[in-house]
Order: C-alpha cells, then structure tokens, then sequence
C-alpha cells in the first residue's frame, strides 16, 4: 500500500503545482486575453487589408481581366497619367479650401454670436447643431430636391425675390454647380466649427476681457490680442478635422450632380468609387487611393505639426 | 432554460462581473458564465434565423383576385406547373425539382421592386410546388456584376441563380462565372419554348455558340405621346401653316426636335414638346445617344478597333439631342427617369421614350400595387398613344437568368430558371402591377390576358413587338461599363456647353483606351461575336434579317 500511496501523493502534489503554476500564469496573463479580441478585429479588418490592398495596387485585379499578374507601377502610371484623376484633386483641393473656409468664419461667427448668454441662447444652439445630425446622403437629397428644376423651388423663390425670371440649373451649370456643393457642404458641417469654437471661446477666462475693459482696450483689439491667441489651438484643431472630412466629400456629389457634367464635379473619392465600383478596375483604383493618401499625409502631417506646436505656445 | 435559471444565471454573472470588477479572485467563474452566454448566443443565434425562415416560407404566395385578369394568369401558371402539358417546360421543371425539395437556391435580384417578383409571387410559388426555397440577394445593378465576380474568385459558391445583363455575358462567360446552359436544356426542357422568344430576345444569352442564360426582360424604349394634343386641331393647323406638313408623331430624329420645339412654343408653360432623363450618371444619356448614332448609320468601331465617335454620325446624333434639350421641359438635363416619369403623369410633357413601365404607369395600372405609389397617379391615363422610337429603339439593358458555375445545385437553379421563364410562368410576372419585368416572348405579345390589363393594353404590347422589330442592343462585350461611361461624361459635357466635336474626341480616346486596356485582338474578336446578333447595328436589325414578327 505504501509503495503506491507514495507515487499518488507526489502526483497529486505535482498535479497541484502545474495547476497552480497555470492560475499564476493565467493570472498574469489574463489581460492579454482580454485585449485579444480587439487585436485580432483590428489586424484582421485594418493591417490586413490594408497590405493587402498595397499588393493589390501593384498586379492585376481588374473584374473584366482575368489572372492577377504582377504589373509593377503600371496601375499608378494609369492613374498619374489619367487628366480625370488629375481634376479630381485639383477641385477636392478647391472644395475643401472653399468649404472649410467658409465654414470656419460662418462658424466663428456663430461661435461669437452665441458665446454670451441671453434668453433662447440654448434653443438657438439646439437649432443650428440639426444639420450635423443628418446623414450627408440626406441632405445631398434635400439640396437636390430643393434647386433641381422643374421641381425645386429655389429658381422661384429668387424670380420672386428679384422680379425676373430665374433660370439658373444649379446641378449642371457652371459656376453654379459648385455653389450648390459649396452651399450643401457649409449648410452641414459649419455647425461643427460653430460648436468647437464655442467649447474654445467659453474656455477663455473671462477675467482677461475685464482687465482690457479696464484698461480701456475696445472690442476689436480685444479681439485679436485675447481672444484669437487662445482660440488658435481650437480653431486648427477644428481646421484640420473638417480638412481631412472635406478631403472625403463624396455623398453629396453622388446625389446631387453624380460627378457631372462631364468630370466637372468629380473629386478624388467619387474618382476613386467610379474606377472601382462602376468600372471594376480594382487594382487602378488601390493605386489611386494609395496616391491620393500619400497627397493627403503631407497636408495633414503640416497642419498637425502647427496644431502640437499651437498647443505647446498655448 | 427555463426563465427561473436564465434568471439565476443573469444575477450570478452580475454578481461574477461586480466581483471580476472589485478584483476579487473569481476568474474562472466569470470565464465559465462567459462562455455559456456566447454559447447561449451562438445556438440562439442559429437557431432563430432557420427558425424565422420557416415562418416566412410558411407565408402564402401573393396570389391576385382569381377574377382578375393576373389572377387568371397566375393560376395558368399553377396549372402548367402542376398538370401540364406534361411536356411542357413549367410542368417538366416542377416535376423534376421536387427531389430537391428542402434545399434553398441563393438568387441576386436587383435592389426594391425588381425583387418583389421573388418575394412575392414567384419564390414562394415554387417552393410551395417543389419544396425548394429561394434566397433572394438584393443587389445594385454594378454589384449585379462585381459580386458574383468578386464570389467566384473567393470560390464561395454564394449564388446560384444569377440575374445579369445581357451585356455581361461575354465577360461572365469568358471568367467562368457563369455556366453554360446547353446539357440541363436537352436534358429538361421542351426547346419548342425558345422559340417563343422575340427573335432580338432569342439570340442575347448565346456566346460563342452556347446558351448562357435565358432571357428574362424586355427593356425595349418605346415613344409615348399625348394624343390629345397631336389630334388637337388648332395645332394641326398651325404646324401645317408653319412647317407646310401634317402634324405627326415623328419618325425622324430631326422631326422629333422640331415638333417638341412647336409644342412647347405653342403650350408652354402648361406642357413642353419633350422631356428626357439626362442627369449625369443616369443610364439615359448613352442609352440615347447608342440609339439615335446607330440610326444615323454610326459604327462603333473600325477594323482596327479604333472608336468612331468623332464621326458626322456622331456630330450628327449630339446636334439632335441638343435641339431636342432645348425644345424640352426645364430642367431637363438634370432629370432621372423617375423625375421624368413625375413630369409625364402629372401632364407636363407630351412626348417621352422610355422603358416599358411607362406605359403600364400611364394606363396607371402599376399604381394599383402599393409598392408603386411612390409614383404619381396618371392624369393622362385616356390620353397616350404609343409609337417607335424615331429610327431604330434601344433594347435597354435588360435581363439574362443566368446559372452560377460555382453553384452547389446547379440541377434545382437550372429548374426554377427553366420554370420562371417558361411561357406561363412568365407571363403572370411581366402581369405583376409592381414588377419591372416586361414582355418579352411571342406569347407574351399576343397574350389575351394581358390585353386585358388596361384599355390600350393590346396596342401597347403591340408596340413593344414592333419596337423589338426594329430595335437595337446594347454593346455586348467587355468594357462595354466604361464604354457607357465615358458617352454619359461626353453628353452631360456637352449639355453643360462643352464643343460637340472635341468631346466626341475625348470620349473616342477613352474609348481607345478602355479598348486597348482590354488587348485590342481580344476586343475585336468580342466585337465580331456581337455584330453577328440581330439588332446589333441599324442594318442587321430583326426587320431587316427578315424575321420581323407581326402581331396583326
């Protein structure tokens, strides 16, 4: 009995041991387990296919040609040598440049207006926040609805207000095109510089502006000597996101001109869509994107740079 | 678990959580009860899809009053389906498919009404005759292509039944996406039934002679006209005074611009001579210009597969069209064909060509469906006539059922293929108020049933017959996307104000350069394959091969 009762006791004593050697190690590692899902969702949906597309943009992955051969810059030169890529990011440059401009002084503006307090202050908040709320298809369709003739009533509205006929077609007539995706654009994002600012003006201590006043320094002067010095980290911060997001702009111009006419309103990403989703040329597209990205990394390493200096002075 | 244990387990896992929160050592606890959620979750998940699939199968086919002359219809199809003629294609599909009862084919259908018809009626009918169930995948038209392509190089074996365009077939073909047809039809089908089709319709799912598919819509453009006011005698006498001829639906393009022109003199701003769906990116813009450049004897190609766009045809065609523009409703250039169908069934406009639901809006039959009513009621149901396109009409995009190659029951897809193509089965889908299926068989043209539909329905189905006549196809070859394209950026450039003549050149090199992108001997040879189909120019139409059909 005793030659065997020894060998199960030093097995349940080894057996213990491993257990409690595997809790210790569990134990240790059990955040790892935890994190592992999010890990393995983002390799598996970001750093994958992001390599994938990166060798993706140097074969053959067309729907209308078979086989997926190696090609080498082939898919880059077609988009470099392509004058339809070559407008799209001209005007995506032009429509972000316009948009954001517009929409950071309206916003401003608003910020200003809305800074103090006085009755109905939060109810007008409320309204003019809405737009940023709306999906973009949606309000691409509203802007349609609202000048596409013969139905929408905006051609009315100005012969009314101007007392001629108005026959402008705003969604396929230059210039007008462009202020109608000008106009659906700062309809909807200039809330979102309005709100950014506003958290930014209301962060000033006021008793920067009471020790102007007492020193007699007038509203203006107070203005760029206060109150643009302490918003600057605010306002590119807000600069640099609606820059990148107008980089983008693509559901507005689907629904409202459909990239026309002709290439007129093609921006980069409705460029991109069309090569791959209309005209299936996968790989073209992936070379494109790749290229506009690179273009788009150098503007927003610069504004970036500003913005951490901006905050570093501040 | 009955929900005194779920309870149970709910407040031990809240309790495991708060404790795995405070940091208290219940580890194994927390990864156990974890386990059994995901678990629970897993098999509820499982379990309740299959489970609600079973319901909705359950659900009754949307059968139409048996009074009606769809309803009559429908039950036609029933009856072929389960009593014959015995060698009939209905009856022989039905009979066939019953050993795959309990399977389910995946189909791709285009996106909202199109896939009603699956849904509805045709789906549910032939799972109740063979026990087969059908999934119907909704897809926007592109994805109709890039989707299966996409799923056959993941080899996934996604679909089975696969609803694509005529236009892809080469491509689909060639990339062994699609399987050809030509051992399931000598092994199920009576062939006498390929014979009902129009003779345009006959030839599109055959490629480099075998049989790709089986053709399933008759997007064939039509011209519809206000009667009343082409009869409206004051007008007559003022174009005959004018134009020292009669007043007439046109026949020409050059015609067809001028009348526009003198209606919407005369009777603007009440109703306008024309109105066409010109929005970029709308199909509208090439499909017009491929009908109206092959009238004018254009040819799309040389022998060296260089484009001739930049040709006087070409010239030609874009100086109609803007004529036409001009003459037509405001806002014209940026209508899409459902703003331009509003325009025509609230009266504003007193000629439109279009697809065959047109008329069938007009008679304001597909309003009946609910599923239509986003479109207006018709205030000119009594007035329409309906003629051929000037020259020769386009065949429109249309539809092919084609068979997935990499599907896992190809027998059962060929069959439900077989069956709702087959004469009667079809003819109560092209009769669905809200289907954007049109009439496409020889039997559909002379069905009596379906000249009940609405008042003038005889004569519209006669006119789509005539039109198939003279009609004229879309380019069947690969490239044929970015071919469309780039005549839909070099028609909104020139309604924007671009020189005719420069953009016929820019949209010619695209062309060149869409064509030798694809390997100018293989275009060529897709090329020939497609001018060898009746209706592939203005010079090999049905009518001019001498197989013109007549309904009279």
């Amino acid at each position: 009995m005793a030659n065997t009762a020894l060998p199960r006791k030093m097995a349940a004593a080894n057996g213990a041991r491993r257990a409690a050697a595997f809790s210790e190690w569990s134990d240790r590692h059990f955040k790892w387990l935890l994190v592992a899902p999010a890990v393995i969702l983002i390799l598996a949906l970001s750093i994958y296919p992001l390599i994938f597309s990166l060798v993706v943009s140097f074969i053959n992955y067309d729907f209308q040609i078979p086989g997926h051969a190696f090609v080498g810059l082939k898919n880059f030169r077609q988009v470099v040598f392509d004058p339809v890529a070559r407008w799209s990011i001209v005007l995506t440059a032009m429509l972000a440049a316009a948009n954001v401009t517009i929409e950071f002084l309206l916003g401003l503006i608003l910020a200003l207006l809305m800074v103090k307090h006085f009755r109905g202050r939060g109810l007008f908040i409320s309204i003019f926040i809405i737009p940023l709320f709306i999906s973009p298809v949606i309000v691409g369709q509203a802007w349609a609805l609202l000048l596409q003739r013969p139905f929408g009533p905006t051609n009315y509205i100005l012969s009314q207000l101007l007392g001629y006929d108005v026959k402008i077609s705003w969604l396929t007539e230059s210039p007008w095109l462009y202020f109608a995706i000008i106009a659906a654009d700062v309809w909807q994002w200039t809330p979102f510089m309005f709100v950014i600012l506003l958290a930014g003006l209301t962060a000033i201590p006021q008793n920067l502006y009471e020790a102007a006043e007492l020193d007699g320094v007038g509203g203006w002067r107070a203005f760029w000597a206060i109150t643009v010095p302490h918003l600057a980290p605010m306002m590119l911060l807000a600069i640099t996101l609606r820059l990148l997001d107008t980089t983008k702009l693509f559901d507005t111009i689907f629904i409202m001109t459909g990239g026309g006419p002709g290439t007129k309103t093609y921006t980069a990403s409705f460029y991109l869509y069309t090569v791959g989703f209309a005209q299936f040329h996968i790989s073209m597209a992936t070379a494109g994107s790749w290229i506009f990205l690179v273009l788009t990394l150098i503007v927003v390493t610069f504004l970036v740079r500003r913005l951490l200096k901006a905050e570093q002075t501040a | 678990m009955n929900s005194r244990q779920r309870r149970d387990f709910e407040a031990g896992l809240a309790a495991d959580v708060d404790a795995w929160l405070r940091g208290k050592p219940t580890r194994r606890e927390f990864i156990k009860k974890f386990g059994q959620l995901t678990g629970m979750l897993a098999i509820g998940g499982g379990i309740l899809p299959a489970f609600t699939q079973h319901l909705l199968a359950q659900a009754a086919t949307d059968l139409a009053d048996p009074s009606t002359p769809l309803g009559q219809a429908q039950a036609l199809a029933v009856k072929a389906s389960t009593e014959g003629p015995t060698d009939g294609s209905a009856y022989r599909a039905t009979q066939a498919a019953k050993q795959y009862s309990g399977i389910t084919i995946n189909m791709t259908y285009e996106v909202g009404l199109q896939a009603l018809d699956p849904r509805n009626f045709s789906g549910p009918l032939w799972e109740q005759l063979t026990g087969i169930k059908s999934n119907v995948v909704e897809l926007t038209n592109p994805d109709q292509y890039s989707k299966p392509v996409a799923e056959h190089i993941a080899g996934s074996g996604a679909y089975d039944v696969l609803d694509v365009s005529p236009g892809w077939t080469p491509s689909l073909a060639d990339g062994g996406v699609i399987a050809p047809l030509d051992d399931y039809i000598a092994k199920y089908m009576n062939t006498a039934d390929l014979e009902d089709y129009h003779p345009l319709y006959r030839a599109l799912p055959t490629y480099k002679g075998k049989v790709w598919g089986f053709f399933d819509d008759g997007d064939m453009f039509a011209l519809y006209y206000r009667k009343d006011i082409f009869e409206d005698a004051k007008l007559k006498e003022a174009y005959q005074a004018k134009f020292s001829k009669a007043l007439e639906v046109p026949k020409t393009w050059e015609d067809y611009a001028q009348v526009a022109q003198f209606i919407t003199d005369q009777m603007a701003p009440n109703v306008y001579g024309a109105g066409h769906f010109r929005k970029a990116g709308n199909p509208g813009n090439q499909f017009d210009f491929l009908q109206q450049f092959r009238a004018n004897n254009g040819e799309f190609f040389n022998n060296e597969m260089k484009a001739q766009l930049a040709s006087d045809a070409g010239v030609k065609t874009l100086q109609n069209m803007i004529a036409a523009n001009a003459a037509s409703i405001p806002g014209n250039n940026e209508l899409d064909a459902v703003s331009l169908w509003v325009a025509w069934l609230q009266g504003k406009v007193a000629m439109i060509y279009s697809w065959p639901p047109t008329g069938r809006m007009t008679a304001g039959y597909s309003q009946s469906d609910k599923a239509i009513n986003f479109v207006p009621q018709s205030t000119i149901a009594d007035k329409v006539g309906y003629a051929v396109v000037p020259g020769n009409p386009e065949h429109a995009a249309g539809y092919n059922k084609a068979l997935a190659a990499d599907s896992s029951n190809p027998d059962a897809a060929f069959l439900f293929m077989q069956w709702a193509t087959s004469p009667p089965v079809s003819l109560a889908r092209v009769m669905l108020p809200y289907a954007l299926r049109d009439p496409y068989r020889l039997s559909h043209f002379k069905s009596e049933l379906y000249g009940q539909l609405f008042p003038t329905a005889k004569e519209y189905l006669r006119n789509l017959n005539n039109s198939a006549n003279v009609g004229v196809l879309d380019m069947i070859m690969p490239g044929a996307q970015d071919y469309g394209l780039s005549l839909d950026r070099m028609c909104t450039a020139v309604w924007a104000g671009a020189d005719p003549k420069s953009s016929l050149e820019t949209a010619a090199a695209e062309w060149d350069a869409t064509t030798e992108r694809l390997g100018v001997d293989s275009q060529r040879a897709f090329y020939q394959e497609f001018l060898k189909l009746p209706g592939a120019t203005a010079a090999n139409t049905v009518e001019k091969l001498g197989m013109a059909v007549k309904l009279d």
